[in-house]
């Protein structure tokens, strides 16, 4: 029953896709904007089947309906009805039936949001957006239909992937990530429909900007939120590998930023036109790559899912929307001409342009380094690894140059600066930043990577800090206004650039929160009895004993810990908190569980390598990793906040974009 | 002309991108590289598992050997131990076999034998020194070493079918 | 993952208590210590998935490090130390191939890349800067705009 519905729904989502693919194109070139309604209600008709086709998934899960293919692989009577509901996306073909929902969601927004907008670009977006998502109905209804029924189906099932059902982050990673990956298409349609349309005027960028940050958001919160996962559950201390999936959704969140700064340059010179838009068509291509990358099982990877038969299906849409974007760039794209030469390159748009070459660059490197061994492979028949430290070696100048380039950029104006007036303005923020490296260096840090990065660090906060608050500052001197007043009011009047430099905050959280916890940590290991210490750095570790015990889905084994802080207080890591084992009935293998004591400036992480029950023994990897948490628990509010100023609408008079005839309150994320 | 010349290589790219990734479905991403074939077997010096007596691989100079790394808590592992006892027993005279546990504990695996049949020497490696210098990949792996003292191949996989083992065996007995 | 988890410990609940369990060798002198830990992150893991063999929890990864510790007490250099698993595994065992032949091309590219784009950038601004657009493009009637580009295609 669930899996006839299921599968009919799906058809017919797919069916809704077709025909809005196929009329939105045709008619969007042969320019019949009679068609538009017709095409809005099968978008409607899509985004309706796929989310009610997921809603009778979950149905499926929850009933235990164990007749449904998808429901009999990752089902299990035993499992928590959280983790029941999660399992919707913890295997292959769920994942993909989830990523209609989102599809759907997104063209139904978008769609909804611009009904009686833009209508030169409509059908033709419409129609683009609602082919790919043939491409994923096609995928659900055939090589991956997780709906095939079970004639003799079994009393229970084997559960999710216990790696899931380990850490609360799980729930939320990969629908971000997700949210993220799918919402890279509406950029796509956007900018596809400029180029088949031959023109991408001012208005036509508004959409363009705000449905790419949108994903974009989501994107930077799935990668950090991975990060998080696997530094809190994989139990090695790390949170990033360059595993190649992991590099699969950091393709696209680069060229999607490197979009939104060559942006302005468009919006304010009229040139870069053809780069932006083709940074918009990467950054999808991207994600498909991605997502190829995580489900192809061509690559090996700790996320990856198993080895399934969608890889060719995807290896020929890759193909397919790869010749359709450089075709389209080719042939169109002498029609977006820029209308102005950069001028030196010390100022704004020269710096933009020296930052979208370090994205283009760090994108290259990474996607050279994950596809290097396939390729000497196929070649020359040689098997090689590409890891981590290769991608450090080649990231972290990149990465620093970004960072000196989200200090210089704001500073420089637009055109042609003054030189007198920039030595001016830089002083400050350099000297911040010279300060800082000697104040480090004192305090006996060494290591020319961290101390450059923390220089530049706090070369770019009094930079931005400036410009955040310079124009509060002039507006309560020239208007009289309170504080308080002139900071809102200067910030609502100006939200993208305001929005902009808060997320640069966070990325300078990042930044300084990865250079310091890599570069400072601190680690020890050892075999401990009950009541022995080890030491790391200048914490303790005392090992209070062994603790064994059984939860609904799993047993454990905890090692109780005392940790002692270097001023000698006390802090018990015991039962849950303990670093553990977990046993899941359906696996034999134990899924360790590190313990992480979280601190503004510190964690002090232990994870629990083996025990000897008998002996009452067990072993520790521990860390100390300084300022670890600021990647997550500063910089995801910072970014989330940042993102919303950003896309927080704009009263539609009296501004610099009075032209866009868009009501802006419409606009939110979906 | 630059048009021409940046959308042909845009194209060429596009094709090499396509061309690798399609090459990748043929082939293993988990698979591990063995480059040890045709180089000499390290020699080892562990206990046996029956007795406090130590074995050598140099005691066997001259003899073929099969030595497979295994242990009990690999599934697999268990589904080959009937062709193994079958082909120790079988191929007595002809070649060495040598059982070599890691990764688990001497209890459990005396149960196991006693258990399952233990037709042939097993020998136990506490710490893996054995298997890391042997280039193990997993478990289980049975290696073939010819006369010489050279590894010819090694397999990385169970046996199912006692033929195909003994095809392998082929390989060392000539 | 799952070879590397089975060899994390290796237990099934129905046998005999848990997993038979490996103590983990001492470390050397805080100075060798660290270079184990060094030489381990450029070693990859034989039994995991693409982590090295300092990262990864698997208990076969700690065996291949004890190795390390064992290569490095016995005062090999790097290059020796890499070699030996380089005898066993290829070149696949090392987490940053070596810088010859085909494998060039990871360096040579991204700088090749950087290098054209510094180039056209620094070529662009050479042009000099040009006026400004003369009528920021609205969303008027796009024929005209159209027009108005191929006019300047012309030229």
């Amino acid at each position: 029953m669930n899996s006839t519905l299921g599968y009919g729904l799906v058809l017919l989502g797919l069916l809704c896709a077709a025909f809005a693919a196929v009329v939105g194109v045709v008619t969007g070139l042969t320019r019949r904007d009679g068609a538009l309604p017709w095409v809005q209600r099968a978008v409607y008709g899509f985004a309706g089947s796929m989310i009610l086709s997921n809603a009778v998934m979950v149905k499926a899960l929850l009933e235990h309906d164990f007749s449904v293919k998808y429901v009999s692989q990752v089902g299990s009577r035993a499992t928590p009805t959280i983790f029941t509901i999660v399992s919707l996306w913890s295997a292959l073909e769920g994942s993909i039936l989830f990523w209609g929902a989102i599809m759907g969601t997104y063209l139904l927004a978008f769609t909804w949001i611009y009904r009686r907008e833009h209508g030169r670009y409509m059908l033709l977006t419409l129609g683009v957006m609602s082919a790919i998502a043939v491409f994923f109905g096609f995928l659900i209804a055939g090589p991956a239909n997780p709906w095939t029924a079970i004639p003799n189906p079994p009393a229970d099932g084997p559960g999710p992937n216990p790696l899931l059902q380990n850490h609360p982050l799980m729930i939320i990673h990969p629908p971000m990530l997700y949210l993220g990956y799918v919402g890279m298409t509406v950029p796509f349609g956007i900018a596809a429909a400029a180029l088949l349309r031959g023109e991408l005027g001012d208005a036509w960028l508004v959409p363009l900007r705000k449905w790419t940050l949108v994903p974009w958001l989501f994107l930077s919160i799935g990668i950090i939120l991975g990060g998080w996962w696997a530094y809190a559950v994989l139990g090695w201390g790390g949170y990033w590998a360059w595993d190649p999936v992991e590099n699969a959704s950091f393709m696209p969140w680069l060229t999607a930023t490197a979009f939104m700064h060559s942006t302005m340059v468009l919006e304010r010179k009229k040139s870069l036109k053809l780069w932006t838009i083709a940074l918009a068509l990467a950054s999808f291509v991207l994600t498909i790559i991605g997502t190829f990358m995580t489900r192809s099982g061509v690559f090996n990877s700790v996320h990856s899912f198993t080895q399934s038969d969608i890889g060719p299906t995807f290896l020929v849409f890759i193909a397919i929307v790869l010749v359709f974007s450089v075709a389209l760039l080719a042939s169109r794209g002498y029609l977006l001409v820029a209308e102005s030469h950069l001028g030196t390159v010390v100022s704004r748009e020269g710096s933009i342009l020296l930052n979208n070459l370090v994205f283009a660059a760090m994108t290259f490197v990474v996607l050279l380094g994950t596809v290097y061994p396939l390729a000497t492979e196929a070649f020359f028949a040689k098997k090689i690894t590409v890891g981590e430290p290769y991608f450090n070696q080649m990231a972290l100048p990149l990465g620093l140059a970004m960072t000196f380039l989200m200090g210089v950029g704001p500073v420089l104006p637009w055109g042609a600066a003054d030189p007198k007036v920039l030595q001016k303005q830089v002083l400050l923020p350099a000297g911040a930043g010279v300060l800082t490296v000697v104040l480090c260096a004192v305090a006996g840090y060494r290591g020319f990577m961290p101390l450059a990065a923390f220089g530049l660090s706090a070369f770019v906060v009094v930079v931005t800090l400036r410009e955040l608050f310079l124009p509060a500052r002039q507006r309560m001197a020239e208007q009289k206004e309170d504080a308080v007043t002139a900071f809102l009011r200067s910030a609502t009047r100006a939200r993208r650039r305001f929005g902009g430099y808060v997320v640069h905050l966070g990325i300078v959280a990042i930044v300084v929160g990865v250079a310091a916890s890599s570069a400072y940590k601190e680690h020890g290991t050892g075999t401990l009895r009950p009541g022995e210490t080890m030491t790391i750095g200048q914490w303790k570790v005392r090992f209070d004993g062994l603790e064994s015990g059984r939860e609904p889905h799993r047993e454990y084994m905890a090692a109780n810990l005392t940790l002692v802080s270097p001023a000698g207080e006390e802090i018990q890591r015991h039962g849950q908190l303990a670093p553990r084992m977990n046993y899941y009935e359906r696996s034999n293998d134990p899924i360790g569980s590190p313990s992480v004591k979280a601190m503004f400036l510190r964690d002090v992480y232990v994870s629990l390598l083996n025990f000897d029950n008998k002996a009452g023994t067990a072993s520790f990897n521990a860390w100390v990793f300084p300022l670890v948490g600021w990647i997550w628990y500063l910089a995801i509010p910072i970014l989330v906040l940042g993102t919303a100023i950003a896309l927080w609408p704009q009263r539609k008079t009296r501004t610099a974009e009075a032209s866009a005839p868009t009501p802006a309150a419409a606009q939110g994320a979906p | 002309m630059k048009r021409t010349i940046a959308v042909g290589s845009a194209f060429a790219l596009i094709g090499l991108i396509v061309y690798v990734m399609a090459k990748g479905f043929g082939t293993d991403p988990h698979a591990v590289p063995f480059l040890l074939s045709g180089k000499p077997a390290p020699n080892f010096t562990i206990k046996r598992l029956d007795s406090d007596a130590t074995v050598s691989l140099s005691d066997f100079k001259g003899k073929p050997i099969v030595i497979n790394f295994w242990a009990t808590w690999c599934g697999p592992c268990q589904t080959e131990h009937p062709v193994l006892d079958w082909a120790a027993k079988k191929y007595a005279n002809q070649a060495v076999f040598l059982g070599i546990v890691f990764e688990d504990n001497e209890k459990n695996t005396r149960q196991f034998l006693q258990r399952n049949g233990w037709s042939f020497v097993q020998l136990f490696d506490p710490k893996s020194t054995v298997a890391v210098d042997y280039g193990v990949s997993g478990v289980p792996e049975t290696y073939f070493i010819d006369r010489n003292g050279i590894i010819h191949h090694k397999v990385a996989a169970p046996f199912v079918d006692p033929r195909e083992f003994a095809a392998h065996l082929e390989t060392i007995l000539k | 993952m799952l070879i590397a988890l089975t060899l994390v410990a290796g237990l099934t609940l129905a046998q005999d208590g848990y997993a038979p369990q490996r103590p983990v060798a001492d470390p050397l002198d805080a100075q060798r210590e660290a270079r184990v830990q060094a030489l381990g992150k450029h070693l990859r893991c034989a039994v995991c998935q693409g982590v090295s063999i300092a990262d990864s929890p698997a208990s076969m990864a700690r065996a291949q490090l004890d190795k390390v510790r064992e290569l490095v007490a016995e005062g090999k250099t790097d290059d020796e130390i890499y070699d030996y698993f380089v005898e066993r595994y290829g070149e696949w065992a090392l987490m940053e191939p070596r810088k010859s032949g085909v494998t060039l091309g990871l360096w040579v590219f991204p700088v090749l890349l950087l290098a054209i784009g510094l180039f056209v950038i620094w070529n662009q601004s050479k042009k000099g800067p040009v006026a400004a657009p003369a009528t920021p493009a609205t969303d008027a009637p796009a024929d005209d705009y159209l027009a108005k580009v191929r006019a300047d295609l012309e030229k």
